[in-house]
């Protein structure tokens, strides 16, 4: 199988830091892709060079036989995006800017006011459809943010720290999401520090740190390689430079004076 | 969507048509600019910015309210045109009025209208070309200024259409347009220059810094200007006989008006119309040229610095703050240890470094000085020779000198209790304070560090050298007094947690109380001026001043839970 998105080489550099230094993925259709590392490896850059908005790196990103560099328009309609923070022009209303966003995405008028109003309403959010963005809650934002990225029904999915911000139930209904959205054949990439989540809903690990990948394969595959346990373990055991545990006890020796 | 911006709209995209065959995406096109005019249209201004206005009610129409406040200054640029007996002068004025003003407006704007950093992550991941989203951007700032422009002319045009017939009009249309053109390579240019100077994350700070230069500047020149020109002088006033006003390009513009509806043929006005017509089409040629490439990428770089690689950690764990040595000598000085010591540095530190504050406070203190300025220049006759006899109109001086501080202090203090982040507030409530009021002492003994300080060591030493050791009764009174009224204003309006209000409070309430907290000063130094003479009187009120004020703070100290019944915002 071809593969949908192929990252070969991809180096970036801000100034003299360089921040990703080499990274080489095959991703394949219907995959979800469980994108983790800690804080500064590179994650969101990578997601960044994926989503067109970083376009000064060095390698090659090929998404559906596409080299992103040469054209980056039809990558881009392929690809849906829903970001870490709450970025949104908070004065508009969610009809507001979601129709701004189908508009975009060229998406005919009516067949957007309808797919708005039906993914609106199975977020709990009809009755907020016409109320200004900027009283909403970190949840309802997030929410709007969710949609926007899946409104024009891309086959590749970018999802940075989805489910911050959002009520128990409200993660159910997304989770949910994800796998029925891989089922229907969708390519999701989902970036997180939620480990138990990224455990439970990526069919493939990539972990990477300081720029590189240090582990590629499902779940059961890092268990067979780093012995049986926790995601959490595994990335701590992979990530941390000095024993998590000596933190602690130096946190509690703090209180010896 | 107000009718305004609908007509922009329709007006912008009437070639949709050369669009489409430049290869933009039309549907594209409006949809961006649709939603952008949409959002200045609920955005606070830079004239809601001061006024304070209720967040209860969403801001709608915007566009017609900055346009009528617009149009209003635009009626001031009348006056020009009764300074002189020529054109040339009146039309240098206006002209020089009119950059002024566009300059001063759109420097705010471009950062907060023009350059919105969510565009990075909201437009740039969707499927639209970089062509259709610059054209998008350029219209967007063509609309918006056309929106100042337009007003701001109008009542001149006007006036010029009415005095000299209409058909002199569309020189002086054309003339505008190239003066806005003009303008805006200013603004690039400046721009251009502080990103060349500075880092993107100090870009904005400089940038308030500018917008507080001009407000003060814009002040003072409609305050100091007109006083300082006699009025015959001023009709009499011709700019020709000033070969400097060559460096203006004002008189250019002015100049090229007179050529295009005389037809004099004169080395002056032919060089005149060449200037204003070269100067701007090559300075847009320029910034699109060259600064534009490089302008986008420096911009990039402001909103890349939010989401870069975190801060590298200091390597030789040396934190660089230049006056923490003199910021521990005023705490030990002035605070009690515990929450006064922590409210006195906290205070301290916010004043200096928030940009929200900083914008508020000092357009206000540059007012005073302009203020100040004026009373001198009033005095023309004013001699040092007055303030070292003591004479009345030097006790006049001295006084206005000591009183007028205490309106800064009172200022900065009133500032105190607003900001964006008041719901930081919630340090004070969690942690174990006895005593509420020591954090509003702390926060007033800082602005009184801050602010006063200085004042009144330069006053004090200032006052010594030149009158000698006499005068230092009548200092102390002063001093002791504004600690007093401070103190007094402070215990009576100072109910609440510093930094902990929402900003957009009825603008009422702070009205009347800036009325009380002018006529106050005023009253006092009034008292003062009246018993000036009388040492032992001044002597012994400025102790009693001094003991009053002492324990006015030390009630504002004591101040409880009980009483202040302070109350978390969320």
């Amino acid at each position: 199988m071809e593969p949908i998105i192929r990252l070969k080489n991809v180096v970036k550099n801000y100034g003299e830091k360089k921040v990703l230094k080499g990274i080489t993925l095959d991703i394949y259709p219907g995959q979800v892709i469980g994108y983790i590392g800690p804080n500064g490896a590179g994650k969101s850059t990578t997601v960044k060079i994926l989503c067109g908005l970083i376009s000064d790196y060095e390698g090659e990103v090929w998404v559906e036989g596409k080299d992103l560099k040469q054209d980056p328009l039809s990558v881009k309609r392929k690809i849906g995006y829903v970001p870490e923070l709450a970025e949104l022009y908070d004065v508009l209303t969610p009809a507001e800017f979601l129709g701004f966003m189908a508009d975009l995405y060229e998406i005919p008028k009516d067949v957007a006011d309808e797919r708005i109003r039906k993914m609106l309403t199975a977020f709990g959010l009809d009755a907020n459809m016409n109320q200004r963005m900027d009283t909403f809650s970190k949840g309802m934002r997030q929410k709007v943010l969710i949609i926007s990225g899946l409104l024009h029904n891309p086959d590749i999915i970018i999802l940075d720290e989805p489910l911050s911000g959002l009520d128990a139930n409200s993660v159910i209904i997304v989770k949910d999401l994800i796998s029925k959205l891989a089922k229907d054949g969708k390519t999701i990439f989902y970036c997180s520090h939620m480990m138990d989540v990224v455990e439970k809903v990526s069919d493939r690990i990539v972990l990477i740190n300081d720029g590189v990948v240090l582990a590629d394969g499902s779940f059961i595959e890092l268990q067979s390689q780093q012995g049986n346990q926790s995601l959490e373990k595994i990335f701590a055991h992979m990530t941390a430079k000095e024993s998590l545990s000596d933190a602690a006890d130096q946190m509690m020796s703090a209180f010896d004076n | 969507m107000n009718l305004v911006n609908r007509f922009f709209l329709w007006l912008v995209l009437l070639p949709a048509q050369l669009y489409e065959k430049m290869g933009i995406n039309t549907h594209q096109l409006r949809a961006v600019l649709n939603t952008k005019l949409l959002i200045d249209d609920r955005r606070p201004n830079t004239f809601h910015q001061t006024q304070q206005k209720k967040k209860k009610k969403p801001i709608s129409f915007a566009t017609l309210g900055t346009m009528l406040v617009t149009g209003f200054m635009g009626c001031f640029f009348v006056f020009s045109f009764f300074v002189g007996q020529d054109m040339i002068t009146h039309l240098t004025i206006f002209f020089s009025f009119f950059l002024f003003v566009l300059a001063s407006t759109l420097i705010a704007d471009f950062t907060s209208v023009l350059i919105d950093i969510r565009d990075n992550v909201i437009i740039l991941p969707k499927p639209i070309s970089d062509k259709t989203f610059v054209l998008a951007r350029l219209l967007h700032v063509l609309i918006h200024i056309s929106k100042l422009v337009f007003p701001m002319a109008l009542p001149s045009l006007i006036f010029v259409g009415i005095n000299q017939g209409v058909l002199k009009l569309l020189p002086f249309i054309l003339l505008i347009a190239l003066a806005t053109l003009f303008t805006i390579f200013l603004i690039n240019a400046l721009y251009i220059l502080i990103l060349k100077l500075t880092t993107p994350d100090r870009f904005k700070t400089i940038i308030s810094y500018f917008q507080i230069i001009f407000a003060i500047a814009f002040y003072g020149g409609y305050q100091i200007v007109p006083r300082l020109i006699n009025k015959v002088a001023m009709e009499q006033y011709d700019i020709r006989t000033n070969f400097w006003a060559w460096l203006a390009p004002p008189y250019w513009f002015a100049g090229a008006w007179q050529f295009l509806t005389s037809f004099e043929i004169t080395i002056p006005l032919i060089s005149s119309l060449i200037l204003s017509i070269v100067v701007p089409i090559a300075s847009i040629y320029i910034v699109i040229k060259y600064f534009a490439p490089s302008f986008n990428q420096k911009l990039s770089m402001i909103s890349g610095s939010e989401s870069g690689p975190a801060p590298q950690a200091d390597v030789d764990g040396k934190k660089v703050n230049s006056n923490s040595g003199y910021l521990s000598l005023l705490t030990n000085l002035f605070s009690e240890k515990g929450a006064e010591t922590m409210s006195f540095q906290n205070v301290w530190k916010i004043t200096a470094r928030s940009r929200d504050y900083k914008m508020k406070v000092y357009p206000s203190l540059g007012y005073l000085v302009v203020y100040l300025v004026m009373m001198f220049l009033n005095n023309k006759n004013f001699s040092l020779a007055d303030v070292q006899n003591q004479t009345g109109r030097g006790k006049i001086i001295f006084i206005s000198l000591i009183y007028f501080s205490s309106l800064i202090l009172i200022m900065s203090v009133n500032q105190l209790l607003y900001s964006e982040k008041y719901k930081a507030a919630w340090i004070y409530f969690t942690t174990p304070i006895e005593k509420p009021g020591k954090i509003i002492s702390g926060a007033i003994k800082s602005m009184i560090a801050k602010f006063f300080l200085p004042i009144v060591a330069v006053t004090f030493i200032a006052a010594t050298w030149i009158v000698g050791p006499k005068i230092i009764p009548n200092l102390l009174l002063g001093i002791f007094n504004e600690l007093l009224i401070i103190f007094t204003i402070a215990f009576l309006s100072f109910r609440e947690f510093p930094f902990a209000q929402v900003p957009n409070q009825a603008a009422k309430s702070n009205f009347i109380r800036g009325l009380v907290s002018m006529i106050v000063p005023v009253t006092i130094g009034g008292l003062h001026y009246l018993i000036y003479n009388f040492m032992p009187v001044v002597i012994i009120l400025a102790i009693l001043s001094g003991g009053a004020a002492w324990m006015v703070m030390d009630a504002i100290k004591n101040k409880t839970w009980e009483v202040l019944k302070l109350e978390y915002k969320d």
